[in-house]
């Protein structure tokens, strides 16, 4: 009368609606970026025409202009000549360079929930609606920074650690309680409702208090495993330090440290390249466990595994090749370092990030979807429930201006050196 | 680690195999199981700017809307109103729309108990929980949620309502419902936190069924303080009325064990006026427990004041639980007090529960389709809302422990 993970793990919203097969996923968020660059540029048409219209009664103001993405720079050259006006094409995102963006973001979020001293649970979640909202969701229609934060706060609510959103906002430099409560609406809606994500983390916990016992000789077996936990105990002490490696015998107290070691690496993988990556969309919260583990001890993981499932078992060895699959994947996060990473190579790997994400930053600002860029007002609208997007009439268009240009400047600060006021840790 | 993380299926979701059902539908939520859905690339109005503006999470939430109609009102709680309704595709298939009511009083956008409800109940999948169909938002924000509809009223309203009789048979079967249901909750690692009467509502089917998950959350790392202010009163166990921030499920079988007792007594167990009332309502009955029955008490944070100089009291005998409730034989008396020790080490867990000889021994509990029923559900509910207004006959005054912002 016990429900195992996997029986937990099936009935989860998580397995029923946010796991896809690779394919699956690229299919949808080349829907996503499709319908978003549309928008945007019928969006910007639709402004440029407006545009025109008034330049043929009086003259658009030059902010007027730097209101249209593509303007700015003079793309279009259409000073004073009406026809000329949105000839040229906006030049949108492509779906790797979204998703360039949303790791940025998540990225960020890493560091929001370090700055405002979350646990790791409500940063994982933040993380991961951020990966789920963006699915359904272009960078170019909404921008990371007011997301993110608003993300974070509904995790912090889903999480338990719910903090005023009064002395939420205070966190941050500029930022107003209604800015971090704008898109909750938005957002919740394209979670589907789900709020729940299954982590890692604790089976990782599990699987150490686990190796603990092994170690100490009071673990007891399952009922197919003949062997005694001393025997076990016996069998752990000589596993070799990496794959291949010659048999050791480490002491007790010594592989206890092997232990702590493995998990702090394993933890520290599924804190950054696990969120930071698309693992959670594709692999259970055991496997992306059992495959951080993987990449801290190799051969320590394989001797659990083969606790848990008979080597001989046609279900061990795939299970190894779904837990490779998935230590590959994580291993490939920038974020992941082994031990013959260099500081050098990893600065170099940063820099280049850096360099590439800025040049993403600033083709955004070229195609953003100028109807959705301030999300205070859009709530407004779409609390009196009249204004359709589209719709919105020369006068508020206007009154919107100036608060557009204000989140522009914001949404630049956000990429800069940043973290909010009084930041010191 | 539980039982075998490692068999965890390669998480291809549900309904791969259905080619044209792909991505959109999946995300489609809930419960879009009868609807054909267009590929996702394909033109469609999604990929037109001819959407309205649409963003494509807006029209799958449309969608979800569309799927069910709205009709009159069913009830009215503190934090809702529920209203009547069908499927679409459907009108035999009924529902019960739950609005969840904004908050003007609460300044941090959704609600805590719509989060709760909604994180919760998305997850629990079984015959004595109520389920959750779908949700959406409507133009003005609100949240619905579109629960399955329960139209013979609830567990309180139930053994208040006189003109009905019931036995140890009866008693079981409900008993055994909820106890299943808060079983499973445990083993989902959801802790309830309002389990009471009238959170227990009735299928047309006499299927008892555990609802109101407003107040839920799940369980707690080690060492992570959780509000001790949580449980309607009388139904609230002693380590959180001494302040305990550290507990697991027993919270919620001592809550179990005060609702069977009610369902044989066909009155409150433990109804006291005060928090502090409650505390000596109980120890009258089960004794104020020493550092040895309960090793650790004399270190919860309101035990000083409670208990420190209090004079001591003994547990009633068996005598005494014989003649208040002799619907339950003494093996349900003994299951009762196994659910009600005060130490909450002590105490049964679910799955022990559901392990208790009671069950087994003669009554066999009635079947579902036998048990005694509220003859007109929506009339009773009725009635209900009138009984709202005296509150604190059900110990409902206790709507602070809702409004606190912390987990
Ligand atoms: N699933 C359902 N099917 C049929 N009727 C329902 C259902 N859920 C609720 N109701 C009716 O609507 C009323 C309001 O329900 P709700 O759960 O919001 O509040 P409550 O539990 O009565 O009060 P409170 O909010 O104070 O806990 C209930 O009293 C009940 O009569
Ligand atoms: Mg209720």
């Amino acid at each position: 009368m016990k429900l195992t993970e996997d029986d937990l793990y099936r009935r989860s919203s998580q397995y029923k609606h946010w796991c896809f097969t690779p394919s699956k996923l690229a299919l949808l968020r080349q829907k996503t970026n499709i319908q978003a660059s549309e928008r945007v540029k019928a969006n910007v048409a639709r402004q440029r025409a407006q545009r025109a219209k008034n330049l043929d009664t009086t003259s658009a103001s030059d902010s007027e202009r730097a209101n249209t993405p593509g303007v700015e720079n003079g793309a279009d050259g259409a000073s004073g000549n009406g026809g000329a006006v949105g000839d040229k094409e906006v030049d949108c995102l492509t779906v790797a360079e979204e998703m360039r963006l949303v790791d940025k973001f998540c990225e960020t979020a890493l560091e929001l929930g370090n700055f405002i001293k979350v646990p790791a649970e409500v940063t994982a979640t933040t993380i991961q609606y951020l990966r789920r909202f963006y699915l359904y969701n272009s960078p170019m229609t909404y921008e990371g920074q007011n997301i993110a934060r608003a993300t974070m706060f509904i995790a912090c609510k889903t999480e338990g650690w719910h903090i005023p959103s009064s002395d939420y906002a205070a966190k941050f430099a500029n930022v107003t309680q209604e800015q971090v409560l704008a898109p909750e609406h938005l957002i919740i809606q394209a979670l589907r409702f789900n709020l729940e994500v299954r982590h890692p983390f604790r089976g990782l916990k599990g699987a150490h208090v686990e190796l603990g016992e092994m170690v100490k000789g009071t673990y007891v077996p399952l009922e197919w495993d003949k062997r005694t936990g001393t025997q076990i105990q016996s069998e752990i002490l000589k596993l070799p330090k990496r794959a291949g490696g010659a048999p050791m015998n480490l002491s007790e107290s010594d592989f206890r440290k092997r232990l702590e070691y493995d998990y702090g690496v394993a933890s520290n993988i599924l804190k950054t390249s696990a969120q930071l990556t698309d693992t959670y969309f594709h692999y259970t919260p055991s496997q992306i466990m059992l495959a951080a583990h993987l990449l801290a001890d190799e051969p320590l993981t394989l001797f659990l595994l083969a606790t848990k499932v008979p080597p001989p078992s046609p279900i061990y060895s795939k299970t190894v090749d779904t837990i490779r699959a998935c230590a590959a994947k994580l291993s490939s996060h920038r974020s992941y370092t082994d031990s013959s990473t260099s500081l050098e190579d990893k600065e170099a790997r940063d820099k280049k990030e850096k360099a590439e994400v800025l040049a993403i930053i600033k083709k955004l600002r070229q195609c953003r979807d100028p109807d959705k860029m301030d999300l205070v007002k859009l709530n407004e609208a779409h609390k009196r429930d009249a204004v359709h997007d589209g719709e919105l009439d020369e006068r508020k268009a206007k009154r919107r201006r100036l608060d557009r240009e204000n989140a522009q400047k914001e949404a630049d600060e956000f990429w800069g050196p940043e973290l909010p006021k009084n930041g010191a840790k | 680690m539980a039982v075998s993380p490692v068999l965890s299926p390669k998480p291809n979701p549900p309904g791969t195999k259905a080619t044209t059902n792909a991505s959109k539908a999946k995300a489609l939520a809930i419960l879009n199981h009868s609807r054909s859905v267009s590929s996702p690339i394909a033109p469609s109005a999604a990929t037109t700017p001819g959407d309205g503006g649409q963003d494509l999470a807006e029209q799958m939430n449309d969608e979800v809307r569309r799927q069910f109609v709205s009709g009159s009102r069913l009830g009215e709680g503190t934090y809702a109103i529920v209203y009547r309704g069908h499927f679409r595709s459907d009108p035999s298939k009924l529902v019960a729309i739950k609005k969840m009511k904004l908050n003007a009083e609460f300044k941090d956008g959704i609600t805590l108990d719509s989060i709760r409800e909604m994180r919760h109940l998305c997850e629990l999948d079984h015959p004595n929980i109520i389920k959750l169909y779908a949700v959406f938002t409507t133009k003005d924000q609100n949240i619905s949620l579109v629960l399955e509809h329960l139209p013979r009223g609830d567990l309180e309203g139930l053994w208040k309502d006189h003109s009905i009789m019931y036995g140890g048979a009866d008693i079981k079967s409900w008993s055994n419902m909820l106890c299943q249901a808060v079983w499973f909750c445990h083993e989902s690692r959801v802790l309830h936190r309002d389990i009471k009467g009238n959170n227990l509502l009735i299928a047309a089917d006499n299927t008892l069924k555990l609802a109101d998950f407003g107040l839920a959350r799940g369980f707690a790392d080690p060492g992570r303080p959780m509000t001790s202010n949580v449980i309607t009163r009388f139904y609230r166990p002693p380590e959180l009325l001494l302040g305990s921030q550290h507990y697991g499920g027993c919270v919620d079988i001592w809550s179990t064990a005060c609702v069977i007792a009610e369902l044989a007594l066909r009155d409150f167990f433990l109804p006291s006026e005060t928090d502090l009332a409650q505390l000596s309502v109980i120890t009258d009955v089960f004794g104020i427990p020493t550092e040895t029955d309960w090793p650790g008490i004399s270190s919860l944070r309101h035990w000083e004041v409670n208990f420190k100089s209090a004079a001591p009291k003994r547990p009633q005998p068996l005598s005494f639980w014989r003649q208040r409730l002799p619907l339950l034989g003494d093996d349900g008396i003994d299951l009762l007090r196994g659910m009600m020790a005060m130490d909450p080490a002590k105490r049964l867990s679910a799955e022990q529960v559901l392990k208790h000889a009671y069950w087994t021994n003669y009554p066999r509990p009635t079947k579902k389709e036998d048990l005694p029923r509220q003859g007109d559900g929506e009339k009773k509910m009725g009635e209900d809302l009138k009984r709202a207004g005296g509150e604190l006959e059900s110990g409902r005054t206790d709507k602070v422990a809702r409004k606190l912002n912390f987990g």
